[in-house]
């Protein structure tokens, strides 16, 4: 059997995948998709552990699909978000996005 | 009617405040409810007082209607209130201005609400400082009356004038007159408090029938700070008498008066003159004679030389006067001087006739002072509605216009100047009385005071309505119009009927003085 | 009716009047002076009563038991002060004139402010009527004079004055008495300052009000000083022989000039007659006060006020005297006779050169009541009072006959339009003798009775009686004194008869002079009888050596200030002082007429060359006025202008308050400028200052740029997971 490990690296290669791409990108469709690897690679750190550790309990399953749910309700409001910029700004680039400025 | 009966103090104490609390509710824009909710309620605490009257027994010694509750009972203080003959007049004397005060402001426009609700929590504050047998309480009301005086005069007081300070700095005269008012009584007070809260320490209780009794022999306690008991007693006298001696006034702590009266509204001054004057020499009756006799007939002499400063630099300065309002204000410092000469005598020569006649005068004067002085400030304020001005040279020759108004300045003047047959001849005559064998030569110099009176009260008559017609106010001048009649014609018939038959009230404060100095 | 009650019912009727008139029918004159008129009718006719009773009592049983009725006035610890009324002889006396001559010169007053006459074009209250215009049938045009606008204030003054007198008179304690004096001092001020619209008569109204005051505030001392030793002020009381038996032995208070008590007191109480009746020093108002209409001038002159202040000198001979056995004076007697006399005289030699006709009765006023105040000070008490009562007709009289004269030259005033004529000047009189026939005669007879024209008139009586007291007693300055004064007013009467009333008008006025209308004529009738006979009740019963029996009636007077059983002194006729009467009284008259008999108009007076510059001061009133304006008005203004009030409140006490004031004011600067403002406040600055610019540093971290807080963020997680890693190991 696979260790543990294997799917811990995995998951850790996943995540900082997913966090380069939302510190470096410009594009803020790809910062989303970045976040969404990072929310898949706790996922995937969540199943592993449930499955080596506690596989009688249901917990880790569970909050896995309670990530998905927030993940998609976020993808859903972030994307909506990223629309309306463009319409206002013509643009998606996170850098030109200083709303919050002083 | 026995709870009446039996609450009937407190309930002419706090009627006006309770009158005061419906005011609260009632809205600021309905001005004629306003004023005449405040007029009607003002004159509940004077049916309280008259149902007083008519139950207090003259030949009775002592206090009547007493009531005790509990107050402060850590420091010994109570809620104590009581009349005697003396407290009585000054009552009904307060109970029947501020009626007629009320009824004199309709004139006022400008935030009506805040006016009547100050003017009856005034009320409540000086009857508190009459009925109170609790030093603590006493002072807690004499202090009362001074915060509801000061907005009146702050707020509602003549809008006109300036007074120049130090340095080229000038300030509205009413804001000067109410800060003067103000600070001068309160730091006066200072030594009062004080001198109460010694007291208070040493005896363990605040109650004056107590005190009466027991304030003189605690000699031994009296040492503090290793001064003896004769002086710690005498520093306590001065204090009480300084406050006091300011607010009556006694030259030389006079000059917040004519600025105060000066600047005032005219229901103001009324009440200013009329009540709380005697606040001061009521102290002297109630307080400083009986709580330190030995004291009071020591320094007698010291009191009669001020009160006779008072009477003949006050009736010199009225007559100084250009400004009317002034020159009345003035007045009032020479008439209480009588008031206060006759308390000197009383001081030095307790326990003869002389006290008792003096002192019954310098009672009946305060009363009546308070009726001749509210009579004349009024009828200063109704030639002011109408011309603006109180300079006595821009009048002249007034009385073609307006001669019922001149027929009644006239009267009111000569109950001022003491004619016999109005109510003030009978308390100087007294006071005079009382003051001549014991106090002679003081006595004799205030003969100055009284022929001064008649000077400045013949100026104003001669400046308003005397003399070539000054036809600038020709059209504009209108005579006293009802209302204003019917603030003044009480107070003519009772300076009439105290002129002719005294008897009635003095037979009230004859029994107190009696009891109190004969 | 029972006498007491009536007594307590005269004074009554005139206040009653003056209410009704002031508050109800101020607006109808008929009514007002129906009411006027009808009071001082009940008054007289109480007073008339009351003085028949008296009569009937006999004066020596009045003396004794008078009619009296008292009651509780003033409860004054144990004991009560007691006012009522008494009527005694002196009282009796006192009313019966003062009924007579406040009735006519009430009903005087209708004709004199011009009852019935139209309203003035131009009149204003407050100046005298000045004449209307009316169209007679043919069309022609006239001024007539015009009714006093404020003609009902008139009668209702003239009800509370009346008021004021009766009061005074039928007081049984002098504190009552002074009520009625100082109302009367009210009633006299409003009245010379009736026509209060006119400068001088408010000035005058003023100066009569304050130089009377000026007496009166020593008399209220007096009162309380006799109250205090007394106990009352009751006539029984103070006047009992006990009491005055210990006045007269107690030294003054404080031992004043080695005085007496009784000497003190009396002295103070004089004070307030030298101030009502006008002696001197204290004169000055009197000749003023002619700035009254006319009645008003015999009311104040004649019938009550200055007689007031005599009265009450009477009334408290037993105190004055007190102390002196046999005739002998005491101080306060001294006191009297000089000033009475020096008055008498002083005042007698200013009316010598007076021009207006008012001006010359008030100064004859002055002198004749320094003839009573003399003789009391000699303590001729009864020839006083008879010269007082006398008096009262006559001036009255006279004061009632110069006001008709003054109307009668108004009239002719109006009727020529030239209005710089002054009615009241005697040299633009002359020949009214035919043109005003009943005022003539009856002046005539007021005047002769000033003069004391022998044996016929009252005036000739009274003094007469005086004179003889003093020549009785030996006080011969006195009587020299008084002599040369009857002398003086014997040739100024006669000027003032010449000038007006003979010779030929001296002015196209004067030439259309009119005869009064009866309700003034008559009351100078009645008057004019008076003058005569009211005489005639003192004629001495020795007279001229004779034995006439009981004929002088007036000597009962006496018995009002006796103890009981004591007869009054009587003196023994004597021819000199008689001789000397007659002999100044002829020569005065003569000499008179002698020399003003042939004034022309425009001439300068024949006195002013035979006196010279004496005669300039005697104008000018030996500058009394200036004088006291000088010692005492402006002084008096300063004082209380400057001193008092500039000086002492705003300079002295306000600036010790102000400096007061200031010493905070400063403090509070120090406490602000050197601690508040640079420790705390700045300090608390200071502190707020570096948090804000920590914070501009700071906020330049807020790029609003998501990437560089996540990087700073990973940063952070990467130190902190470090920094805990090796903290752990």
């Amino acid at each position: 059997m696979i260790p543990l490990s294997w799917y811990l690296i995995l998951a850790a290669g996943l995540f900082c995948l997913g966090l380069y791409g939302v510190l470096a990108r410009k594009n803020a469709v790809a910062i989303l998709m970045g976040i969404e690897l990072m929310l898949n690679a706790v996922n995937i750190n969540l199943v592993a552990f449930w499955r080596y550790q506690e596989p009688l309990d249901v917990a880790g399953q569970v909050f896995a699909i309670m990530v998905f749910a927030v993940s998609a309700a976020e993808v859903a409001v972030g994307l909506a978000l990223v629309i309306s910029l463009y319409r206002r700004r013509r643009s998606v680039v996170a850098e030109n996005m200083d709303l919050l400025r002083w | 009617m026995d709870f009446i009966h039996d609450n009937i103090l407190t309930l002419v104490l706090f009627s006006p405040a309770a009158v005061a609390l419906v005011l609260l509710f009632l809205p600021a824009e309905e001005k004629g409810l306003l004023r005449w909710t405040a007029f009607t309620g003002s004159l509940v605490p004077l049916a309280l007082t008259l149902v007083l009257w008519f139950g207090f027994d003259a030949s009775a010694e002592g206090f009547q209607f007493e009531i005790q509750a509990l107050w402060y009972d850590a420091i010994g203080s109570s809620y104590h209130l009581g009349v005697d003959g003396i407290s009585l007049a000054m009552v009904l004397l307060t109970t029947l201005l501020v009626p007629l005060a009320i009824l004199a402001s309709y004139s006022i426009d400008d935030k009506i609400k805040a006016y009547m609700i100050l003017f009856l929590l005034l009320e409540t504050g000086m009857l508190g400082v009459f009925l109170s047998l609790d030093l603590l309480i006493f002072f807690v009301f004499y202090e009362i009356g001074l915060v509801p005086m000061y907005f009146l005069i702050n707020l509602w007081g003549s809008e006109k004038g300036e007074r120049k300070l130090w340095g080229g700095m000038t300030v509205p005269a009413r804001t000067y007159a109410s800060f003067k008012f103000m600070v001068y009584t309160m730091g006066a007070s200072l030594g009062l408090l004080l001198a109460i809260q010694m007291i208070g320490a040493v005896t363990g209780t605040f109650d004056l029938i107590e005190l009466y009794e027991v304030w003189q022999t605690s000699d031994a306690s009296l040492e503090v700070f290793g001064l003896g008991a004769a002086t710690v007693r005498s520093i306590a006298f001065w204090a009480f008498v300084v406050a006091f001696a300011l607010k009556v006034p006694v030259w030389p702590f006079h000059t917040w008066l004519p600025d105060a009266h000066t600047e005032a509204p005219t229901a103001g001054s009324m009440i200013l003159a009329g009540v709380l004057l005697k606040l001061g020499a009521y102290g002297f009756i109630r307080l400083v004679i009986p709580l330190y006799p030995a004291e009071s007939q020591t320094f007698a002499y010291a009191l009669a030389f001020l009160a006779t400063m008072a009477i003949v630099f006050g009736a010199f300065a009225a007559y100084g006067q250009r400004d009317f309002k002034r020159l009345v204000a003035y007045s009032s410092v020479n008439h209480m001087g009588f008031v206060v000469l006759g308390i000197a005598a009383a001081a030095l020569a307790q326990g003869t006739e002389h006290a008792t006649i003096a002192m019954n005068g310098a009672v009946l004067q305060m009363f009546n002072h308070g009726l001749s002085a509210a009579g004349m400030f009024f009828l200063v304020g109704v030639i002011y509605d109408r011309t603006h001005t109180r300079d006595l040279e821009a009048y002249g020759g007034l009385f073609a216009l307006v001669p019922v108004y001149g027929g009644i300045l006239i009267f009111t003047s000569m109950a001022s100047l003491g004619l016999p047959g109005l109510n003030g001849f009978v308390s100087e005559f007294l006071v005079v009385r009382g003051a001549w064998p014991v106090l002679t030569g003081f006595t004799a110099l205030s003969m100055l005071g009284l022929l001064f009176t008649g000077a400045y009260i013949l100026k104003g008559i001669k400046s308003t309505l005397h003399g070539p017609l000054n036809t600038h106010w020709v059209g504009h001048l209108t005579e006293i119009n009802k209302r204003e009649l019917f603030v003044i014609a009480p107070l003519m018939v009772l300076m009439l009927w105290l002129g002719i038959w005294p008897a009635w009230l003095l037979s009230v404060i004859n029994g107190a003085v009696s009891a109190l100095f004969g | 009716m029972q006498t007491e009650t009536l007594i307590w019912l005269i004074p009554l009727p005139p206040l009653v009047a003056f209410t009704l008139i002031v508050l109800v029918t101020n607006k109808n004159r008929a009514l007002s002076h129906t009411l006027g008129v009808g009071a001082a009718f009940l008054s007289w006719l109480g007073a008339i009563v009351v003085f028949a009773r008296a009569i009937g009592e006999g004066f020596h049983h009045l003396g004794e038991a008078p009619f009296a009725s008292a009651f509780n006035w003033l409860p004054l610890g144990d004991s009560f002060l007691q006012i009522g009324v008494r009527i005694d002889p002196l009282s009796a006396v006192t009313l019966f004139f003062v009924g007579w001559t406040v009735l006519m010169i009430t009903l005087y007053s209708i004709g004199y402010q011009n009852f019935g006459a139209p309203k003035g074009d131009h009149d204003r209250p407050g100046l005298p009527p000045h004449g209307a215009t009316v169209t007679d049938d043919h069309g022609h045009k006239h001024t007539v004079p015009s009714v006093e606008p404020n003609y009902s204030r008139f009668f209702a003054f003239l009800g509370l004055f009346a008021f004021g007198m009766y009061v005074l008179v039928v007081s049984d304690n002098l504190l009552t008495l002074f009520v009625g004096w100082e109302i009367m001092g009210l009633c006299s001020y409003l009245l010379i300052g009736f026509w209060y619209a006119r400068e001088s008569a408010r000035a005058a109204a003023i100066k009569a009000f304050m130089t009377t005051r000026v007496g009166d505030v020593f008399m209220l001392l007096g009162l309380v000083y006799l109250y205090s030793e007394a106990g009352s002020l009751s006539y029984h009381v103070i006047f009992s022989p006990e009491v005055l038996e210990r006045l007269a032995h107690d030294p003054a208070v404080g031992g004043l000039l080695g005085l007496t008590a009784a000497g003190l007191i009396g002295i103070l109480l004089f004070i307030g007659t030298v101030g009502k009746s006008a002696q001197f020093p204290l004169h000055v108002w009197l000749p003023d006060a002619m700035e009254g209409p006319t009645p008003v001038s015999a009311m104040i002159h004649a019938a009550t006020m200055v007689s007031a202040g005599v009265y009450m000198v009477i009334r408290i001979f037993p105190i004055l005297s007190a102390g002196s056995d046999h005739g002998q004076m005491t101080a306060a007697m001294t006191v009297l006779a000089v000033i009475g006399a020096f008055t008498a005289l002083f005042s007698a030699t200013i009316a010598l050169a007076q021009n207006d006709i008012k001006r010359v009765l008030a100064y004859s006023t002055i002198s004749q009541l320094g003839f009573m105040i003399a003789a009391l000070g000699i303590g001729a008490y009864v020839a006083a009072a008879f010269h007082l009562m006398t008096h009262a007709f006559f001036k009255a009289l006279l004061f009632l006959g110069s006001g008709s004269v003054i109307h009668g030259m108004e009239h002719g005033v109006l009727h020529t339009g030239d209005h710089d004529v002054d009615p009241q000047d005697m040299r633009n009189m002359g020949g009214l003798r035919t043109r005003m026939p009943v005022t003539f005669w009856t002046f005539l007879i007021g005047g002769f009775a000033l003069a004391g024209f022998p044996l016929v008139t009252a005036g000739f009586w009274s003094k007469d009686e005086i004179l003889a007291d003093a020549w009785a007693h030996q006080h011969y300055t006195v009587f020299i004194t008084l002599a040369v004064a009857a002398l003086l007013t014997a040739f100024y009467t006669m000027r003032q008869i010449t000038m007006t009333f003979l010779g030929e008008p001296r002015t196209e006025a004067a030439r259309h002079a009119h005869e009064t209308p009866w309700t003034m004529t008559l009351p100078l009738a009645v008057l004019a009888v008076f003058a005569i006979v009211a005489g005639w009740i003192g004629i001495p019963n020795d007279f001229l050596g004779l034995d006439l029996g009981e004929i002088n009636f007036f000597h009962g007077v006496a018995y009002t200030l006796l103890p009981s059983g004591i007869e009054p002194p009587g003196i023994t006729f004597h021819i000199i002082p008689l001789l000397t009467s007659i002999g100044v009284a002829g020569l005065g008259l003569y000499l008179g007429w002698l020399v003003y008999r042939g004034y022309t108009a425009g001439a300068s007076d024949p006195l002013q060359k035979a006196l010279g510059p004496v005669y300039k001061v005697l104008q000018n009133k030996y500058y009394f006025d200036e004088l006291y304006d000088f010692l005492f008005v402006r002084p008096a203004k300063w004082i209380s202008e400057t001193f008092v009030y500039l000086w002492l409140d705003r300079g002295l006490i306000d600036g010790i308050l102000h400096t007061l004031a200031r010493i905070a004011y400063w403090l509070g600067g120090i406490f602000r400028n050197r601690l508040e403002m640079p420790i705390i406040s700045e300090g608390a600055d200071r502190l707020g200052d570096g948090v804000r610019d920590f914070g501009w540093l700071l906020r330049k971290s807020q790029t609003g740029n998501v990437q560089g807080y996540l990087n700073i963020g990973l940063v952070l997680v990467v130190v902190i997971g470090v920094v805990v890693v090796l903290l752990l190991n």
